[in-house]
């Protein structure tokens, strides 16, 4: 058949590989536990079993017509729920993300993607949407939900969906100058924020000019904690600094080969609580028990997965399908860096799921309602519009 | 394929996978230096925060006499513990009350409520959360039983076994074998490295004091994994502990038993040594008092009972109470005035008593010996002769004869308490009573009278000296080299000092000391008296030496030329009459539990020639 030909099994493979080992981490996870989360990897089965059909589903239908009749609406209902959560979510750890049973930000990263492509990816584009124009567009489009996301706050989120939203603009031709101002203002606003927060936190300043210093500094208290924490990571050991201590022990106590699979001791004895270990710290979990082997097998699956996306961008039937490709594969790859990163001390601490293994369901179903789009990009890449 | 001439982001893309190479490049750099290079100190700090280091204690080695009985053994003591593990719940004091609640359900279960309180959990808890808790301590057959059949209903609770100390012959050699307690134990390897350390038991007294480090063995090591909350999660056995090894005393418990059984109801004490080797047989101290109390814990109430009571039974008077020697000192003075130059037949007249500037020393015989030499002086005990007879060899004689017999000083014994006792000199008496050397205080020297002070170790050294002429160190522990001093006397200076011992035993002063005895034994018989006025008393001492005998043609004891076995004996008995009525016949006993008694006719022939 001609369909199974187009289709990037690649990309397939790896994203059933990376299932698996998502599904045995959360086994492997959960039974060194209470009995009370024995049986997470079978919800996690069955999420990622509906996440297939979902994916196929999507695979099989002409993305064109899914970007085209899905994606506004998409878009709409994504702020109206990240609007609604933060009236009507529920409190967590500080923090407003989760509608009833769902977390409206991860769904909005796919319909945020979705949508910038189907603008900046249309047939005969007005010659403004290239230039100044079209910039303003996209910086409101990508703004205002990033705006409500931060308000959740969920920084990780609005800083995982920043480099996609980039990559588009680049991909799309939009307005150079414009994107060179943001990557540079965004470079300068990073460093300025760490140089500010590394001067008042610096030993031995007097709590005066701290106080000074950080009432300019545009951050929560536990945004600027975890700041804090990633430039001095030993100040607070048992506090703030707890967390990435235990992280960085336990990525590095699985040594070459791990500890092996079940075995791993910062999980078994709650150095790290379930309710992180399962999800954004999961990554010390596994690499504690499959050591750095592991992390390379899991890296080049997420490498694989990545470049495959970037693959169909490259071999898509139109630009729609290209800027899709490449910015759900930036927004994956975002999330694998930055949650890798901050678990090895690379990054501050954000919460950020690993894509496949978190235990997170919305945001699995998420990926892999993508990862379908990307699917049909490579499969429709040769029918005519 | 499509190649839409004017389609934008055909760079981005390979541009975009490019970069999704290179930072997963950085991620696999970084996880090389954290898995890799810092692997090891990974995993020290995790054993640092999730492992405990747990000392075990090591069974202790037994104290074994020399027909290979126990003296000191160890009995399984079974303790019923409970595991706080089982009873996690959110906050400390529910975990407590889970804890309590457990215990009071046992409770009903092994029938005895238990002694652990609310502040003991909570206590335990806070310092010793990963161990087990023990809630009852040395459980009965019984109270076992009916746990062992409900164990199922009581989830956390296990049955714990360890080790204790047990003296099978109870107070027989109390204050030779000593006794052990338990105590914190030192961690072996430094402070930090144990967390937890099991009490171990330790020597307190007498020989478990003093070989301690012997018997004790080599603790094992446990290694307990603990959670982020310190309960305990898993335990290995790392290293296992190793059994101290056994001690062999020289002690002959047969002899032993004699010499307490001539000591019951009375206070004094008895030592029994081979002079040829300084292995000591027998070492008995009156009253005594029963180990096992003192295992595993001494209670405070038996403590206090022991250590109030009059008669002190904690008190080793072995080698730990010192006495004025009294007269069996006088065959040392015998030797001082004999080595310098005096005969032994020197003869000097008793008439009852001894004029010493305005002081007179009074003898046995209130009309006196009449006229006596050494030997006989010693046969009768004669005050006045030997008053007379160290003041003629001098301060310097008697004192230096004193120390050349080891008196004065500690004799070396492997034993914690080893009392040096008291040689009063010129020196001496000025450092201590800010007074010179008045011809009284050697007069009463000369006699085992005044400052000087000997325990019985001391004495049964010198009865062993006198008889071999070489002073032995004394060894508790059997098959030790025997470490032996030459006597600065000649054979006939001894030999003369031995006759008039032999004549003490054979129709004098210690007749009693002997008597049917299948030894050759020479003695001499001491009742010093302490104390003035209302608390004036008498302790009664007998010395002896004894050896294996040849039979001569009427069956009594001859003196062999190469004698099996050299036996020497002191024996002092506090608030006695007399060292020959009341102590020569205890040592009597004593020494047939060593030679046998001898038959019936050569006893009648011995009576027949006293």
């Amino acid at each position: 058949m001609d369909v199974l030909r187009r289709v990037n099994w690649v990309q397939v493979a790896a994203m059933l590989l990376l299932v698996a080992i998502g599904t045995t981490c959360i086994w492997s996870a959960g039974n060194a536990r209470e009995a009370a989360f024995h049986g997470m990897w079978k919800a996690n089965l069955r999420t990622a079993a509906l996440g297939l059909a979902i994916y196929a589903a999507l695979a099989w239908a002409d993305y064109r017509k899914v970007l085209q009749w899905v994606s506004l609406p998409a878009y709409a209902g994504a702020l109206v729920l990240l609007v609604a959560v933060l009236a009507l979510g529920s409190e967590i750890y500080g923090g407003r993300r989760w509608l009833w049973f769902f977390q409206p930000s991860e769904i909005s990263k796919l319909c945020i993607i979705a949508f910038l492509a189907q603008v900046f990816g249309m047939k005969e584009p007005p010659a403004w949407l290239r230039s100044v124009g079209g910039f303003g567009l996209g910086c409101a489009l990508f703004g205002i939900p990033a705006l409500l996301v931060l308000m959740e706050p969920d920084l990780g989120t609005a800083l995982a969906l920043a480099p996609a939203f980039l990559v588009m603009l680049l991909a799309g031709r939009v307005w150079r100058r414009g994107i060179t101002a943001l990557l540079v203002a965004g470079a300068l606003g990073a460093a300025a924020l760490l140089g500010a927060v590394h001067e008042a936190e610096r030993p031995g300043v007097t709590p005066e000019r701290r106080e000074a210093i950080l009432r300019h500094v545009p951050l929560k208290p536990h945004q600027l904690k975890r700041v804090k924490t990633f430039l001095y990571p030993d100040t607070d050991p048992a506090g703030a600094g707890y967390t990435i201590r235990q992280a960085m022990i336990a990525i590095g106590s699985g040594g070459f080969a791990g500890r092996g699979i079940g075995k791993g001791e910062t999980n078994s004895l709650k150095y790290l609580p379930p309710s992180i270990s399962m999800n954004d710290f999961i990554f010390c979990v596994y690499a504690e028990e499959t050591g750095f082997v592991g992390s390379l097998v899991l890296l080049s699956l997420f490498a694989t997965l990545c470049v495959s996306c970037a693959w169909i961008a490259w071999g898509a039937a139109d630009l729609r399908g290209r800027l899709f490709a490449l910015g759900f594969a930036t927004l994956l790859f975002a999330h694998v860096y930055v949650n890798v990163g901050m678990s090895v001390g690379l990054l501050p601490i954000t919460g950020l799921p690993l894509p496949f293994i978190s235990s997170g369901r919305t945001f699995l179903l998420t990926v892999m309602a993508g990862l379908g789009i990307t699917q049909s990009i490579s499969i429709h890449k040769e029918e005519e519009t | 394929m499509n190649d839409a001439i004017d389609m934008p982001g055909g760079p981005a893309c390979w541009m975009v996978a490019v970069g999704f190479l290179a930072g997963i490049a950085v991620l696999a750099v970084r996880l090389e230096r954290v898995q890799i290079d810092s692997a090891a100190d990974s995993r020290r700090r995790m054993a640092v925060q999730s492992e405990r280091r747990v000392q075990t204690d090591a069974p202790r080695g037994r104290i074994i006499a020399r027909d290979g009985s126990v003296i000191a053994g160890n009995r399984a003591s079974v303790s019923i513990a409970v595991n706080a593990e089982s009873f996690q719940k959110r906050t400390w004091s529910d975990t407590a009350a889970g804890i309590r609640e457990a215990i009071d359900a046992a409770s009903a279960v092994v029938g005895r409520p238990s002694p652990v309180t609310d502040r003991d959990i909570m206590r335990h808890l806070k310092q010793t959360l990963a161990r087990p808790l023990v809630v009852w301590r040395d459980v009965g057959p019984d109270e076992l039983a009916r746990f062992s059949e409900h164990e199922l209903d009581l989830p956390g609770f296990a049955v714990v076994e360890r080790e204790e100390r047990v003296y099978p012959n109870g107070r027989l050699a109390a204050h030779l074998v000593g006794y052990v307690g338990r105590d914190r134990a030192e961690s072996v390897a430094g402070d930090e490295a144990f967390r937890y350390c099991d009490m171990e038991m330790r020597g307190r007294s007498g020989v478990e004091y003093y070989y301690d480090g012997y018997l004790r063995g080599v603790p094992g090591e446990r290694r307990l994994l603990v959670d982020a909350r310190g309960f305990a999660h898993d335990e290995t056995t790392i290293v296992e502990a190793k059994r101290g090894p056994d001690l062999e005393l020289a002690l002959d418990l047969g002899v032993q038993s004699a010499a307490e059984a001539q000591l019951e109801g009375h206070k004094g004490a008895c030592v029994v040594m081979d002079a040829a080797t300084g292995e000591v047989l027998a070492f008995a101290s009156a009253p005594a008092y029963d180990p096992n109390e003192f295992v595993p814990v001494l209670r405070k109430a038996v403590y206090e009972g022991l250590s109030k009571d009059p008669a002190k039974p904690l008190l080793n008077r072995a080698s730990g109470g010192t006495y004025a020697p009294g007269s069996t000192f006088k065959p040392i003075t015998a030797l001082a005035a004999v080595h310098s130059g005096i005969s032994p037949s020197f003869t000097y007249e008793c008439i009852g008593y001894y004029q010493c500037g305005k002081m007179k020393i009074r003898c046995s015989r209130t009309w006196g010996h009449g006229p006596e030499n050494v030997m006989t002086a010693l046969r009768d005990s004669c005050n006045p002769y030997f008053c007379y007879l160290g003041t003629a060899a001098g301060t310097n004689a008697v004192v230096s004869a004193a120390r050349a017999f080891g008196l004065g000083s500690g004799t070396g014994l492997d034993f914690p308490t080893d009392a040096a006792g008291v040689v009063p000199d010129d020196a001496w008496k000025r450092d201590r009573y800010g007074e010179r050397w008045f011809p009284g205080d050697l007069a009463q020297m000369s006699m085992g009278q005044g400052m000087l002070l000997a325990t019985p170790l001391q004495m049964a050294r010198v009865a062993g000296a006198l008889g071999t002429g070489l002073l032995a160190t004394p060894r508790l522990i059997a098959g030790m080299a025997p470490e032996l001093k030459p006597l600065p006397f000649t054979e006939r200076e001894l030999g003369a000092v031995r006759e008039g011992m032999r004549m003490v035993v054979a129709g004098g002063t210690g007749k009693k000391g002997a008597e049917n005895v299948d030894a050759w034994v020479i003695g001499k018989t001491g009742t010093a008296e302490v104390g003035a006025g209302a608390t004036r008393r008498k302790n009664t001492w007998f010395i002896a030496y004894a050896e294996t005998c040849e039979h001569g043609a009427d069956g009594r004891p001859r003196r062999a030329a190469f004698p099996e076995r050299r036996i020497a004996v002191a024996m002092v008995v506090e608030n006695g009459e007399s060292g020959g009525g009341t102590t020569a016949p205890k040592v009597c006993e004593v020494l047939k539990s060593v030679f046998g008694t001898l038959g019936p006719e050569p006893s009648e022939a011995g009576k027949e020639d006293a």
